[in-house]
């Protein structure tokens, strides 16, 4: 009786493509496409898949976020291309309050991001760091809105351009699910 | 001759009416205001009232400019309305007043039913070894460091009494008398300068000690409204005020001010 065939990757495939996703190299974890490519090899696609599948059986998940590129050429001088993506290891399911307190999260401070990012999104993902740090002081305080913002920009989750306009962080592009997030902030009976 | 100082004033004006223009789409682009706030057929109208009456080449690069930034706020307003459209759309004040009046452990809870941490593995990389070293190297010897502890600490805590209070200037008549002269001394500043005081400016004195007292000082200064403190980013003014209140302003805010030993 035959077997319906099944593409299963070698296992040095995945060996290799897990240790480029969760190991920090520099300054960002996860890896970005070409690294994917070009260690794994042009059916990269497949091998996360692969993985993802056995990933999801640990409650993770491998995500693609497209970010901007600097567009620097690269070495061989080729133009690099104005977007580029990067893949995540992330949580599929969500974390407890207990838990976020066990990976050294304050409660004070995930309320303060959530209502920082609700209210950048709100204004289309842009808005003048003092207009948030104001939404933040009407909670916490002018002082402490402050060092939260501060913290939010030095982690990622905010970014700060020159002009001191903030907008949403690479980390929460790639880890929070904004549509549910400002759905459930504007379902929350008061 | 009656011709050629109207058009001087029309291009003054035609200047002045697109650099204005020019910042409203800017504050837009910060999101300072809803691009809907500008009137871009406005806009658009002012550029082609003032366009037959440029001469200089820096006014059709003004023109330009400007017209480059209205076209920015179309496409802030087509953004705004697909934006409107979308499963994200919120009222920015709508949310600040959730957030305000949302519990924290129900703004936490939110957050967390909708984010999913990355997983990653923190190791050594050749940037943090980098930045270890630099760190490393910059380090002084435990020994100088001791030394620059001990230089710092000074004495342990005593308890004073009144008299040592006043022995120090900082109790008593001698008090009020040496809140009244900094109050004088700010003031006459003040009216040569016509602008608000520079705080360290005013604050220093010849040596640490003295300016650590003035520092004290001014701070009763500004409790009981005999002075405003201003700050706008590092800047930080002194505003004499004319009629303290002469007591303790309410809703006021403490504002720490370090006082590092070289100014």
């Amino acid at each position: 009786m035959e077997q319906p065939e099944t593409k299963s990757f070698y296992s040095d495939k995945l060996k290799r493509a897990i240790h480029l996703l969760l190991f920090h190299r520099g300054k960002m974890p996860g890896a970005k496409e070409w690294e994917l490519k070009e260690k794994v090899g042009k059916n990269y696609v497949q091998v996360l898949e692969q993985l993802n599948q056995l990933l999801s059986e640990l409650d993770l998940e491998i995500k693609k976020v497209t970010e901007r590129s600097s567009g620097e050429p690269t070495a061989e001088g080729i133009p690099a291309p104005l977007e580029e993506a990067r893949y995540y290891v992330t949580l599929k399911g969500s974390l407890g309050l207990k838990e976020a307190k066990m990976i050294g999260w304050r409660i004070d401070n995930l309320a303060a991001l959530s209502g920082g990012i609700a209210y950048i999104v709100a204004k289309q993902g842009k808005a003048p760091r003092e207009d948030v740090e104001k939404v933040i002081a009407l909670k916490y305080g002018r002082w402490k809105a402050t060092t939260l913002v501060d913290i939010f920009l030095r982690t990622g989750y905010l970014e700060e351009d020159d002009a001191g306009v903030v907008s949403l962080g690479w980390r929460t592009k790639s880890e929070v699910d904004l549509p549910s997030l400002m759905t459930k902030m504007a379902e929350t009976k008061l | 001759m009656t011709e050629k100082p109207k058009s001087v004033r029309n291009l003054a004006s035609g200047r002045r009416e697109l650099r204005e223009v020019i910042e409203t789409c800017d504050l837009i682009e910060r999101r300072k205001y809803n691009p809907f706030f500008l009137d871009v057929k406005l806009g658009v109208e002012t550029l082609r009232q003032y366009f037959p009456i440029w001469e200089e080449f820096k006014d059709h690069c003004l023109d330009a400019h400007a017209l480059n930034r209205l076209s920015e706020v179309v496409r802030l307003q087509n953004t705004q309305l697909k934006f409107q459209s979308s499963a994200l759309y919120a009222e920015p004040e709508f949310m600040s007043k959730k957030f305000q009046r949302m519990s924290e452990k129900r703004l936490a809870e939110v957050f967390l039913q909708s984010w999913h941490p990355i997983a990653e593995l923190e190791q050594l990389t050749n940037e943090t070894v980098s930045t270890a070293l630099d760190y490393w190297n910059l380090l002084l010897p435990i020994q100088e460091r001791w030394k620059r502890r001990e230089y710092v600490r000074g004495k342990n805590p005593e308890v004073a009494d009144s008299g040592i209070l006043t022995g120090l200037g900082i109790h008593g008549e001698d008090f009020g008398k040496r809140l009244a002269g900094l109050w004088s001394e700010l003031r006459r500043i003040h009216d040569v300068d016509q602008k608000p005081v520079e705080y360290w400016r005013f604050v220093k004195g010849p040596t640490h000690q003295e300016t650590v007292q003035r520092a004290y000082f001014v701070s009763f200064l500004v409790t009981y409204g005999y002075a405003k403190l201003q700050v706008e980013g590092d800047q930080i003014t002194l505003l004499p005020q004319e009629h303290p209140s002469n007591k303790p302003l309410e809703g006021g805010v403490s504002f720490p001010i370090p006082i590092p030993r070289e100014v």
